[in-house]
C-alpha cells in the first residue's frame, strides 16, 4: 500500500479541475490535482522511491512496490522548455517522500498564461486501486493525497 | 510491428507525419492530412487516448512518450 503525498501546498481541486482532457478525463491514470500556492516552492516526490523520468516540468517517481506516480507541474509547460524550473534531483536517484525534486514558481506560470494545476497521477492504475482521495480544500505540502492499494 | 511502427502507421505513415515532439505523457504531432490519422489503430498500438484538432494530433501514451519519440525520430531519418 502507498501513500501519496502532495507535493505542494495549495488547493486540491480534483483531476476534473485540470484544464487538460488528458489529465482531466483520467487517461493515464487516476489521481488527484492541486492548485498550489502562488509562491515560489520547490515541488517534492510524493512516494519514497525511484525517479524513472524527470522533466523540467514532470517527473515520475517508482516505489518499491511498482506503483509510479506522475506530478506535473501546470498545463501545456512543456512548452517552457525547462525555463523557471530546477532540478534538485537527477533522473534514476533513489528519493524519500518529501525529498525535493523541482523548484518552480507558480505565479510566473500563470503570468505567462498557463495554469499552473499540478496533477498527481497513479500512472495504469484502476480507478479502484485509490482510496480516500481528496478531491477539495486546502493541503499541505506533504500531507496525504490518496492511498494506492 | 513494434510500438513506434505502429504509431507511425497509424499516423498514415512516415511522409504524413510533419512533426512530431514528446510531452510528458503524450507526442504531440502534426500531421499533412488528419484524413490519414487511424484513432483505432494509434489505441491498437497501446495509446490511452486521441485528441485532435485540425492537423494537430496528441496521441496519449504514459510517461514513455519521450523513448517512444526518439524511436519514432529514428524511424523516420
Amino acid at each position: 500500500m502507498t501513500r501519496v503525498l502532495s507535493p505542494v501546498a495549495g488547493q486540491v481541486v480534483g483531476l476534473a479541475g485540470v484544464p487538460d482532457p488528458v489529465f482531466a478525463q483520467a487517461m493515464v491514470g487516476p489521481g488527484t490535482a492541486v492548485d498550489p500556492e502562488r509562491a515560489p516552492g520547490q515541488a517534492i516526490a510524493p512516494v519514497t522511491g525511484t525517479i524513472v523520468k524527470l522533466h523540467p516540468h514532470a517527473f515520475v517517481v517508482v516505489d518499491d512496490e511498482g506503483h509510479g506516480v506522475l506530478v506535473h507541474l501546470g498545463v501545456d509547460t512543456v512548452q517552457l522548455k525547462g525555463e523557471g524550473f530546477e532540478l534538485l534531483a537527477a533522473e534514476g536517484d533513489a528519493v524519500e517522500a518529501g525529498q525535493p525534486v523541482v523548484g518552480w514558481n507558480p505565479a510566473a506560470i500563470e503570468a505567462g498564461g498557463r495554469s499552473p494545476v499540478c496533477a498527481v497521477v497513479a500512472l495504469d492504475a484502476p480507478a479502484d486501486a485509490l482510496s480516500d482521495v481528496k478531491e477539495s480544500g486546502a493541503v499541505e505540502k506533504g500531507a496525504e493525497l490518496y492511498t494506492w492499494r | 510491428m513494434d510500438k513506434a511502427e505502429a504509431i507511425i502507421a497509424a499516423l498514415g505513415g512516415a511522409d504524413n507525419i510533419d512533426e512530431i515532439e514528446p510531452c510528458a505523457t503524450r507526442l504531440r504531432t502534426v500531421v499533412s492530412d488528419a484524413d490519414l490519422v487511424n484513432e483505432a489503430g494509434l489505441k491498437a498500438a497501446g495509446a490511452f487516448g486521441v485528441m485532435r484538432s485540425g492537423n494537430v494530433v496528441q496521441v496519449v501514451v504514459g510517461p514513455d512518450a519521450d523513448t517512444i519519440a526518439s524511436d519514432i525520430e529514428d524511424l523516420l531519418d
